[in-house]
This record gives structure tokens, sequence and C-alpha cells, in this order.
């Protein structure tokens, strides 16, 4: 019985639910040497306890100058950027000097730093960041309060980098080339080594292939070099747990679908170093009753120096199988796309049960036009006719694949905004740089891409229900052993802000409740004697 | 009942400790800056500005929360608040919904205040003041998300309270192991209060029980301008033109103050007399300029023969349970705690 199953209609469906888990750390206590007021800390607010006096006269001032024209203040309100408003002091500041007279020299203040470079009377305290300078400007009608810490900067790339995505999807590649250059500079005065500077200086270099290069895409296309993929591939799986969920998820959900059967075959889309596997077999080695004969079928793109890099991966898994007492055969199946490979090259024998398993593969067989017996329908048929007892499907829980230019580039600014967010927890190298190239390869194909050459064509969740409802498949629930298995994965991996969240049969991880990744499971409706074993 | 006709902002600096006052007086100056003249509401600056907690299953001070999205239709998400037990003081991520074990537990419902536009459930100040409720009566805390004014107004909260009711109501694994029923507790200040009212109203016709009602300084009033709102007037933070605004953002539109939920026991309220009304706990500052709508909220329950009991508390402004740096705060908690504890 579903633990999570906090609809109001009967226990045992999945519908209309979700809850999250996340492990986080009890937040550290304020630095009492600065002498932060510990009330106001816990109400999210970082004031000095001798810095009330002051901060509460300056809230005067401004209650002063707005009692004379409140509908102006909120007008500004609506046109300013405003800052960091847990730093009371400097937030209160910033708006005394976007609101009212900057305060005049006398001893009962702290002066707020002028911008012309004139300093007054002795500070009394450094401020709590450092190289804090103010820089006010007036567009038009347009007040915008600047702050130039490093996190602001980035606010503004962001700010820069949705102007010139529009640009680009206007056609006006000569102001989108300047902006480039502007972007350029204002990164050149950022943080580029994490947050919000990292990832804009990716999609400034993937804006800027889109426009000088244009949308061939060069070596960011479908192909790139197999071996280097995979080196990727195998890091980002180290340096965060999104493949891991994927894989625990999927093997989950193989291992009850694959109940009480005596000869298995799972079909892999994607065999890459085989990670997925040895937690299978070992799971199916301590299946009560003994293992079935594993089958399992790797599908690859070819290796392009001769090695048969399936077949050695294959052999490793043999030998794990054959250390654990499971009888097992491994097949490799070369092709450069998925949409290569027929049915008959997998040899499934009537039989067996099957499992199709798909990480993050079905997406790239969007095609860019909605033609009849796109490749994405072929394979789903073809999938169907093998009549599996279950398909296992994880995708990136993202709407890239938008008709418009700039609705792709906004939602994937977003989306690996919180994915490098989520990785500024990995502490390990060179997992976590590489983890990132990963990354960034995958940004500059939906950004500087078009056409065949843009493969990474995410659709969330959603979306896939119905494409898949749709072709002829139904849903299975991952039920809560899936669930407690993603939870107990977070716990292991103690990285505070990623949360497991079930959804309607479906399981996501996210960072800080934006789930980033999901997966599900399902079975081919209507083929006759097949059970309809609900999973979980 | 102390009324003084000259009060300024320097005597409102004496009533409250100078961190109060500058947390209060920051939401009065960012509420200022949300609040449009036309009616509408900036949600992304008020968003930005919340200062929020996420829920943490750790338990910290032996207290552990976690989110629930109990509708999705809606988006209703809660956050719960649960004692780490001293036999498993590390939950299990696995099983947060694990039956309460003891006799008795009551099950507070939260509805948070903000005057119907602000706040969340996850807003820090009202992490902190659940947490607070947890220990302090024994009880788990369900802290709900209602969906707030002007996007949603008139009856989308009381919808959501009422939603958020049922749901603890059918929680298996709330309720208490004397009788197998969920103890259940409505609480809730500012606009949470007003809710807790029509939630109430809405258990009854239902049949759910409901022990216990706590208002904190709730949100009342009606068309008629009445003394205190008359001497209070932008003296402590709150002015009559933003409690206007408020209404009009949350009632439907082109009804006024006099409209039952605004003001229950006006010309168009109704009367709660012979119904099974839980007893009330009502708090009124006497610094706050609606306390002659809370007060008449009060007598209206007695007059109807129902249990109330009210606080009022001479001193104190709106937000004084904010922080516990004031004698109001911890008299009122310690009212609470007796008035939920009084069934166990």
């Amino acid at each position: 019985m579903p633990l999570y199953d906090s609809a109001s209609s009967s226990a045992g469906s999945c519908s209309g639910s979700s809850s999250s888990s996340s492990s986080s750390k009890p937040p550290p206590p304020p630095p009492l040497q600065q002498d932060i007021d510990g009330l106001l800390a816990v109400a999210g607010y970082k004031i000095r306890s001798s810095e009330l006096r002051q901060v509460a006269q300056r809230l005067e001032r401004l209650e002063t100058a707005m009692g004379n024209s409140p509908a102006d203040f909120s007008q500004l309100a609506s046109d300013a950027i405003l800052y960091n408003p847990s730093d009371l002091a400097a937030w209160v500041d910033s708006l005394l000097s976007e609101f009212a007279q900057p305060p005049t020299c006398s001893s009962e203040f702290i002066p707020g730093p002028v911008n012309n470079g004139s300093t007054t009377a002795e500070s009394h305290t450094p401020p709590v960041q450092q190289n804090i300078t103010y820089e006010q400007r007036t567009l038009d009608n347009q007040l915008t309060v600047v702050t130039a810490t490093e996190e602001d900067s980035g606010i503004r790339l962001v700010h820069m980098l949705m102007t010139c995505a529009e640009c680009v999807q206007r056609g006006d590649f000569s102001l989108a080339s300047s902006l480039i250059n502007d972007m350029q500079g204002l990164l050149a005065r950022v943080n580029t080594v994490c947050g919000i500077g990292k990832v804009a200086g990716h999609f400034i270099d993937a804006l800027s292939r889109r426009i000088f290069r244009g949308i061939g895409g060069g070596s960011v296309g479908g192909g790139g070099y197999a071996f280097e993929s995979e080196i990727l591939y195998h890091h980002f799986y180290e340096a965060c747990p999104y493949l891991k969920f994927a894989h625990f998820t999927a093997n989950q959900a193989i291992l009850e679908a694959f109940d009480g059967h005596d000869c298995v075959h799972v079909v892999d889309f994607n065999l890459m170093h085989g990670l997925q596997w040895p937690a299978l077999i070992q799971a199916l080695a301590l299946r009560p009753g003994g293992p079935p004969l594993l089958r399992l079928t790797g599908i690859g793109p070819p290796s392009p120096d001769g090695r048969d890099s399936l077949r050695e991966i294959g052999l490793r898994l043999a030998e794990l199988a054959r250390s654990v007492n499971v009888r097992f055969a491994f097949r490799g199946v070369a092709a450069s796309r998925l949409e290569d490979v027929k049915p008959w090259m997998l040899q499934v024998n009537p039989k067996e049960a099957v499992a199709v398993n798909s990480i993050m593969q079905l997406h790239r067989l969007l095609g860019p036009d909605p033609i009849r017996n796109s490749p994405i329908e072929t394979v789903l048929n073809w999938i169907k006719d093998l009549n599996p007892k279950i398909l296992t499907v994880v995708e990136q829980e993202a709407n890239h694949n938008q008709p418009s230019f700039l609705d792709r580039f906004t939602e994937a600014l977003y989306y690996y905004s919180t994915m490098f967010d989520s990785l500024e927890a990995c502490r390990v190298q060179p997992e976590k740089a590489l983890a990132e190239i990963y990354i960034q390869k995958e940004i500059g194909n939906v950004v500087s891409c078009e056409g065949s050459a843009r493969v990474e064509r995410h659709e969330p969740l959603a979306k896939w229900r119905r494409r898949l409802s749709g072709a002829g498949f139904r849903p299975l629930a991952l039920g809560s052993n899936a669930f407690k298995q993603a939870s107990m994965l977070l716990t292991l991996f103690s990285a505070e802000g990623y949360s497991v969240e079930e959804t309607e049969g479906c399981l996501t991880l996210g960072w800080h409740s934006r789930p980033l990744i999901a997966a599900s499971a399902w079975q081919a409706v209507a083929e006759a004697g097949s059970s309809a074993a609900c999973v979980g | 009942m102390a009324r003084s006709n000259e009060v300024n902002l320097n005597e409102c600096k004496m009533v409250v400790p100078l961190n109060t006052w500058v947390l209060i007086s920051n939401f009065k100056l960012a509420y200022n800056l949300l609040r449009r003249p036309d009616g509408t509401f900036n949600r992304h600056l008020a968003e930005f500005l919340d200062r929020k907690v996420p829920a943490n299953a750790n338990p910290v001070d032996g207290v552990f929360s976690f989110d629930v999205l109990i509708d999705r239709g809606t988006s209703l998400l809660t956050r719960i608040y649960r004692p780490a037990t001293a036999e498993e003081p590390l939950p299990d991520v696995a099983e947060l919904e694990k039956p309460v074990t003891a006799e008795v537990v009551p099950v507070i419902i939260f509805f948070h205040g903000g005057s119907f536009a602000h706040s969340s459930a996850n807003s820090a100040i009202y992490d902190t003041l659940c947490r607070r409720l947890v220990g302090l009566c024994k009880a788990v805390v369900v802290s709900v998300n209602y969906r707030r004014a002007p996007e949603n107004r008139y009856p989308c909260a009381y919808d959501d309270g009422w939603t958020a009711l049922k749901w603890v109501n059918s929680r298996p694994w709330l309720q208490s192991r004397k009788d197998s029923k969920v103890h259940i507790y409505l609480a809730g200040d500012s606009s949470g209060g007003n809710i807790v009212h029509h939630v109430a109203l809405r258990a009854i016709e239902s049949g759910i029980n409901v022990l216990g009602n706590i208002l904190l300084n709730p949100m009342f009033g009606g068309e008629e301008r009445t003394e205190s709102e008359h001497h209070l007037d932008g003296k402590y933070f709150v002015t009559l033109r933003d409690r206007d605004w408020y209404w009009r953002a949350y009632l439907p539109e082109g009804e006024d103050r006099d409209h039952h939920a605004c003001n229950p026991f006006g010309p168009n309220g109704r009367s709660v007399k012979g119904i099974k009304f839980p007893k009330s706990l009502v708090v009124v500052a006497g610094l706050d300029l609606i306390q002659d709508w809370q007060l008449a909220y009060v007598k209206g329950l007695k007059k109807a023969g129902q249990e109330v009991k009210l606080l009022y508390m001479e001193q104190a402004t709106i937000g004084f349970y904010l922080l516990p740096n004031n004698n109001h705060f911890h008299a009122v908690m310690d009212e609470i705690s007796r008035f939920v504890g009084s069934d166990c």
C-alpha cells in the first residue's frame, strides 16, 4: 500500500498526491563574534545588534519619504531591481538612496557609501560583504539600484542573457553580438567559479556559438566522441545523485516486474559503462527462490577506434554475475542512433520477461518536425511489439523542446542554474569539473543547435505521459518501495537541498523542490494474456 | 483599556523592543512596496522579499518538519511539524507519516497571517511560530499554505482551510490512540484567525469535530468606523487605509466590509447560536486598531452562548507573538498551552 498517497480517493490509487522528503542539516548558529541579533536571524534577517538603532532611524526616514507619495513608491518598486532583503542594513540603505535623499554626514548615522568617491567620517564597522559599492543609474523612468556584489552582477547577467536571447529570436544579431560583448565584460567582474556567474558563462558561450557559428552546432551535435561522452557521463554519475536516482528507481521497478519469472531480458537503450546493472545483478542474486537467467542487451554507439567497448563492458558484467552465481548472457548492439536499431537485433525470446530501460534516450527521438512515423513513434511501436513486462523511462524534467527559441532558452537557463546550484554540494574533483562539462554540452546543444543536430529535446513528464499513453502504454505506479529507495539514497548522499517527490505514480528528483529528473514505468496495453500487475 | 489621543512614532518605539520594532517596520515598509493603488499586488517582489525556510526532516530543538501536497488541483501545500520522540531521535526519512504514538495528540491546523495577501506556510516567522507550538502543546502542527488574495479572493482561503481540515481528519496516522480519532484544533493569526472562524463553521455543517479555536489578533472588520480605528489609525504600524486595501483584495468585487467573511456577526453575519461551535481562545492586542471588531466578535460568541476566553493584552501591538522577547508573548503561549492541554 503506497505510503504517500495523500489524495482523498481510495487507498491503492496513486493519483493526485505528492509528498517530499529532503534531508537538510540544521542551519548553522549565527556567528556570535559579529553580534548578530539572534531573534531577527531566525526570522531571516541578518543585522547586528549594534546597527539596530541606525536602521530604525533610516526606516523612519523612509516612512516619512513614503508618506508624501505612496503611489509613486509602489510604482518605483515595480520598476526597480532590489537585492538581498536579508541584509537589513544594506537593504534599507538601498531603498533610501532610491526613494529619499541620501543621508547627510551626521554623528547619528553610519553614512551609506557615496558614489562620487568622497568618503565621509569614519565608518564604525566594516560591512558584512566585501567590496560593496553603490552605483545609481537613471534610465528613462526606470531607477535601477545596482549593488555590485558578485551575486548582483550575476542577476544583471541574467537580465542581459534574456535580452540577448530575445534579440536572437527576432533575428537582430548585431544587437545580440554587442550584448555578448557586454556580458563577457561583466563576466570578467563576476565570480565564475561558482553560482550564477558560472552558469551565465556557459549560456553566453552557447549563445555566442549560435550567433557566430550558425546552428549546425559543431562539436555539440548528436554524435560527438563516444569515449569522451562516456567519461563525462561517468563523472556526472559520481558527482550528483541524478543518474544514481535514475538507476535505483528503474532497477527497483524492473526487479518487481521480473518477480516470478525465470528467464528475464533487459534491453538497455544506452549502456555507457553499464553503471546501472551491477546493482540489478546483485539484487537478482539475492532474490528469494534464486536468481533467474539474466540476459542483457546493451545498445551504444560504435567505438571509433576498433575496440568493442560494448563487449568489454559485457565481459565485466558477466564476471560480476558469475561471482554471485547469476546465469548471465550479454549482447551488444552498436548503433549511432537509437532509431537505427531494429527489433530483430535484440533477439528477444517470446518466453522471456522483457524490460526495456531508457535513461534519457527517448527525447533524442523527438525529430525536428512532427512527421508521420517519426523516430519516436517507430521506436515506441517496436517496444510495444516486444510486449515488455516493463518499460522504464527516465527523462530530464524540463521543457526544452518548445517551438519558440526564447521559451527554450528561458527554461534552460532556470533548469541548468538549478542543476549547477545543486552541483555546488559536490566537493570531489575531478568528478565535479567533468560533470560540469557534461552539463555544459547539454546546454550547448539546447541553445546553439537546431534541426537534427539538436538532440537534447527534453520534455516534461506531463508530455511524456500523454505521448506514452497515446502510443498504447499504461503507467505502472512506482510505489513506496521505490520512493523509499530514492529517499535513502538521498540520505546517503547527505547533501542538503535534494528532494524526491512522488507524483501520480512517478518519482522526481529535484533540487529545493524544483524537480530536475523524472522516472516513470510503463506497460504495453491490451496484449492478450498479460497480467495487469501494478508495480508497488 | 488604555486609549491615548497623542501617540506618535516615538511612543510606538517605546512599547516594543527595538528588534521587534525594526522587524515589523520593515514588514510595513516592504508591504507598502507591494500594494498598488489600483488594487493589484506585486507578487513576484513579495515572494522575493519573503524570508522563507525549507522543511527539515532532521529534528531541530526536538521538532522536524516536512511538506505535503494535499491537493494537486490547487497546489495546496501544508507543512507538517512533529515532535521527535525520545526513542527515535532521527526519524527515518521514508516514514515521516508514522502513526502518532501518544494516547492523546492534539493536531493544530495553523493558518498563517498576512492579511490574506502576504506570507506562506514556509515563511520564516511562521515556521518558527509553528515549531514553538509543537513543543508547547505536545502537538502535531499542520500549517496550511492557503491561496492568497488578490489573485485568489474569497472563498479560496476558506476552501483551502476546509480541504486541509478534511485531510487532517482523515489521516489514520494522526489519530490519538485513546479513541482512534484525530483531535483537531484550529489556530491562526490575523487573516489566519479569520479563517479559523469560517473553517470551524464548515466543520460543524459537516460533522467534523473541532475541539477548539485559537484566534491571535484575528482579522475582522466592517463598514462602520469604530473608535479604536479612529484613535489608533497609523499609530502602531497599521493604517486604516491598508486594512481597507486588504479587504478590497480579498472580498468579492463589489462587496463591502459588512460581507460576512469580514464581519461574521454583522448585518450579513451568521449566528452561531444553538450550534456546537468549538470553544474559542481569542487574543486581542490593546494597540491593534481593529480591536473593536475583535471584541465585537468575542461578544457575538458570548451572546450566542458559546464558550470563549478573551485575552486582552493591553500594551501589545500587532505581531507581538513573532518574537519571544516580551511578556505578552509568554503569557499568551501559556494560555494556548493550557487551552490545548485541557482535553488530555
